[in-house]
């Protein structure tokens, strides 16, 4: 018990269970399907996590701090619309600019759900189901309901998705999941590496604790806000770049399915713990269970749904559940290998 | 250590004021601090020592007076700023990130170590600190499960790696056992010796003695003494705490002792309290005092079931009773009026009427189980004028209210529940005197009409004014009971610090009844 739980602290162990059940379900799978398993699977695993992918790692972001950020879905929906239209009147633009204009929209939105959160004080999943709400409707009102389709996009983003910048035997490493890869890098890098990622974890820690310590907790929740606007900005490119056609239904559900994400990769809405790469394996596992399910004579669609649902709240029970217990174990081990000089009796025995 | 006179001090504290409402939390209060001394601060509750350290710390501004750093003057306008001219504070309860690790923990406040973290550096760094401090910790562990000593010392760490010159100890061993007491002594005379000067903030005398090597009382938010350690004895310090002229209260009426209602056997909760014995006698207030941390408040809600004692025995009117439940409690006649009205005691954007039937609701349906509208109102009328609660209805908001009102209408709800025993837990703290002096009416009134009462009290002129008799506890166990006759400012403040006094300890349940 003390080397393993020397080596790996609870939340490794909870992403290596993650992964060991990805592979059972792949193991199973392969069983039942024929022909399961194989290169064009991978690829298109790989094709549709990315929009998912991006968002749950803004989503991290947010719930670090205790946070929710429900309007992802809309800000993608919009911001993919946008980007098109834009793409469709210009077809001499670049692939660039359909990115800044992107990560630019998403940041607007990102900034107005920071405001009234870390300024406004209003509570998050009121605000953001509030922006939810407006971010959609500024997509029907300005679409007049005139879905765009790959016709009239410019030849390289329809292409978009099958740009493959590595082959691998028939597995390809494509553009879209390229950038998602970079994504999820960065970020994770920024929450290990920079004061401003650490800060985050303490604020959702322990506030009271940074407000005392003097953080700049308000900006910092915006912030988050902020980088999540973005990211789903980002996700709205990627949007139009893997479908290709973008109707007022845009991304309805996509809220949903990272918070879904996160929480089955670890990350916890009691703030202060989780990484990027816990939500992205979430995305992944949530992804390859609802792709193979599909594709599962043995179950119907409503089956597919319930068994999706049953995963969820049976990785936040185990979370709480059995993680919760083993962090208390892995506590306790560390300490007694810490001060084993004291035998003092656990209760306090009072000064007199 | 002494006071070498030629050391100049760190920090000076002249001539601070400070006023919250109608409260002076400060008068004219100075303090000065030498480096490498340990000074102790002490005093009652509501002192003033907590706007005393809020002040250095930067949480809040002084009204008149100034504060000097090396003989300058400077202003401390937040925690970030108080940081920066090397003031740290620790707590009772240690402010630690429990998803972070001890080196994290250490280190998170910097703000000059680079734009990226580096973990390596980072982890020695935080071993070499704890290593000044001969503390062993694993410094990759998560603060969460570390002991509260444990988690002060990674405190301390964080302050030193500040560089911290003045550090601000508020109770730090209120929740210590006396072997890690004694390994935090350690790290204070560590402290000290590297030039930090230590505000060491008290309740137990024996402590202070141990560690200061000035202490400075503070009452009703005055500068009473500093006086070297050598200097003092524990009467003398008691006395400073205590001494002021005993205000004109209101003396509870001498009713008549009735029949004994509730005795109280060994009752205890594991890490809580233990070992309390008291009986409680109809028309009688038992004034319950001891300073902040003595678990009173803990014991009144095991007594109302809110969080049930885990050992001994309730005995009501002879019977023995197990109180599980605040439900349990009522049916057998205990009512507990909370001393934070804004959070557990009162509903405030509900109504007087809706407030006052909220725990009876079952007294005021109809058959078909609708609500009774106008009995409700009848009975929150009938409380109004017998307590005289001054609103212009009683369908107003309780939010509306001013405080003394809305303890009137804490109390008219426990009242309509009928309690043969009611515990009121600072019945008026934050209250103006006019409404005090009411509340204090109708407690000795309601003990005329044979109810038996449990005041838990902070205020010591209060307690004294109302009891009949009173126990004093102090870190979770019975000191004493004092008789009215025998009790004096002097003799319960000696019981709750700890001190042997001449009075009689332990035990005492009254003479003459059996």
């Amino acid at each position: 018990m003390k080397t393993l739980v020397s080596r790996f602290r609870p939340e490794q162990i909870r992403l290596l269970f993650l992964i060991a059940l990805m592979i059972l379900m792949v193991v199973f799978f392969s069983i039942e399907i024929p022909g399961y398993f194989n290169a064009r699977f991978v690829n298109r695993i790989s094709t549709s996590v990315v929009v998912v992918a991006v968002l749950a790692v803004g989503q991290t972001l947010v719930f670090l701090t205790r946070n929710f950020d429900l309007s992802v879905g809309s800000i993608a929906g919009f911001t993919a619309y946008f980007v098109g239209q834009q793409m469709w009147w210009h077809k001499d633009w670049s692939p660039i600019t359909a990115v800044l204009i992107a990560l630019g929209i998403g940041i607007i939105a990102g900034s107005i759900n920071g405001v009234l959160v870390a300024y406004g004080r209003v509570p998050s999943i009121i605000t953001t189901i509030g922006t939810l709400a407006i971010f959609r409707s500024f997509l029907v009102e300005y679409s007049h309901a005139v879905p765009i389709t790959t016709n009239n996009l410019p030849r390289w983003l329809v292409n978009l998705s099958s740009v493959v910048l590595l082959r691998i035997g028939e597995v390809q490493i494509r553009a879209l999941f390229a950038i998602m890869i970079g994504v999820v890098i960065i970020f994770q890098l920024v929450l290990t590496f920079l004061p401003f990622g650490r800060r985050l974890y303490a604020i959702g820690s322990n506030p009271d604790a940074a407000r005392i310590a003097g953080f700049p907790a308000q900006r910092m929740v915006f912030l988050a806000f902020l980088i999540s606007g973005a990211l789903a900005g980002l996700a709205g490119f990627l949007f139009i770049g893997r479908y290709g056609n973008v109707t007022v239904l845009a991304g309805i559900g996509l809220e949903f399915a990272s918070i879904a994400a996160v929480v089955v990769g670890g990350v916890s809405n009691a703030g202060g713990s989780g990484t990027v790469v816990g939500a992205f394996l979430g995305a992944l596992f949530l992804d390859l269970l609802e792709n193979s399910l599909f594709r599962w004579q043995a179950v119907s669609e409503f089956w597919r749904d319930f068994i999706l649902g049953m995963l969820i709240l049976f990785a936040v029970a185990l979370d709480n559940v059995v993680f919760g217990r083993l962090k208390n174990v892995w506590a306790r081990a560390g300490l007694q290998m810490s001060t084993e000089e004291s035998n003092e009796p656990e209760v306090a025995s009072h000064v007199e | 250590m002494a006071i070498p006179p030629e050391k100049s001090p760190v920090m000076e504290m002249r001539h601070i004021s400070k006023r919250f409402d109608a409260t002076q939390a400060l008068d004219d209060v100075s303090l000065t601090l030498y480096p490498g001394e340990v000074h102790a601060l002490i005093g009652e509750n509501g002192a003033g020592k907590s706007t005393l350290i809020k002040i250095m710390t930067g949480v809040y501004q002084p009204d008149l007076g100034e504060m000097l750093l090396d003989g300058k003057p400077v202003e401390i306008r937040n925690s970030q700023e108080a940081q920066t001219h090397g003031i740290a504070a620790i707590y009772q309860e240690p402010m630690v990130y429990p998803d972070l690790n001890v080196a994290e923990n250490i280190f998170i406040s910097h703000q000059d170590r680079g734009p990226v973290v580096r973990w390596g550096k980072m982890y020695t760094d935080a071993e070499a600190i704890l290593a000044k401090l001969d503390v062993r910790l694993d410094v990759r562990m998560p603060a969460r499960g570390l002991t509260l000593a444990a988690q002060q010392a990674v405190e301390i760490a964080k302050a030193i790696s500040l560089e911290v010159r003045v550090l601000i100890m508020d109770e730090p061993t209120a929740s210590l056992s006396q072997h890690e007491v004694t390994q935090l002594f350690k790290l204070v005379r560590s402290l000290c010796s590297q030039g930090v000067s230590v505000l060491f903030i008290g309740h137990r005398l024996e402590e202070v003695f141990t560690i200061a090597d000035r202490i400075t009382v503070l009452r009703d938010g005055k500068w009473i003494s500093t006086r070297l350690r050598g200097e003092v004895t524990n009467d003398m310090v008691i006395r400073d705490m205590v001494g002021r002229d005993v205000k004109d209260f209101f003396a509870k009426g001498t009713a008549e002792r009735g029949d004994l209602l509730l005795s109280v056997r060994n009752l205890g909760k594991a890490g809580v309290f233990h070992g309390m014995n008291f009986d409680v006698y109809r028309g009688e207030v038992l004034g319950f005092a001891g300073l902040i941390g003595s678990r009173r408040t803990d014991v009144a809600l095991a007594l109302f079931g809110i969080e049930p004692a885990d050992a001994g025995e309730i005995v009501i009117e002879g019977r023995s009773r197990r109180v599980t439940s605040p439900d349990n409690a009522l049916r057998l006649g205990i009512a507990y009026a909370s001393e934070d009205r804004r959070q557990l005691g009162l509903v405030m954007p509900m109504s007087i009427v809706s407030n006052i039937s909220l725990p009876m609701l079952s007294h005021y349906l109809t058959r078909l189980g609708l609500l009774r509208r106008r009995k409700e109102i009848a009975t929150a009328e009938k409380f109004r004028q017998r307590l005289n609660i001054r609103t212009p209805s009683v369908q107003a908001e309780v939010a509306r209210l001013s405080g003394g009102n809305q303890q009137k209408v804490m109390l008219s709800k426990w009242l309509n529940a009928e309690p043969k025993l009611l515990i009121l837990d600072e019945p008026t703290r934050g209250i103006d005197v006019g409404a005090k002096a009411e509340v204090h009416h109708m407690i000795s009134d309601l003990a005329a009409q044979g109810i038996a009462v449990i005041m838990i009290s902070s205020d010591l002129p209060e307690v004294l004014g109302m009891s009949d008799r009173i126990l004093v506890m102090r870190e979770g166990r019975q000191m004493a009971i004092l008789d009215r006759s025998e009790a004096t400012e002097e003799t319960i403040m000696a019981a709750a610090m700890g001190h042997q006094s001449q009075s009689h300890m332990g035990v005492g349940s009254p003479e003459g009844k059996a």
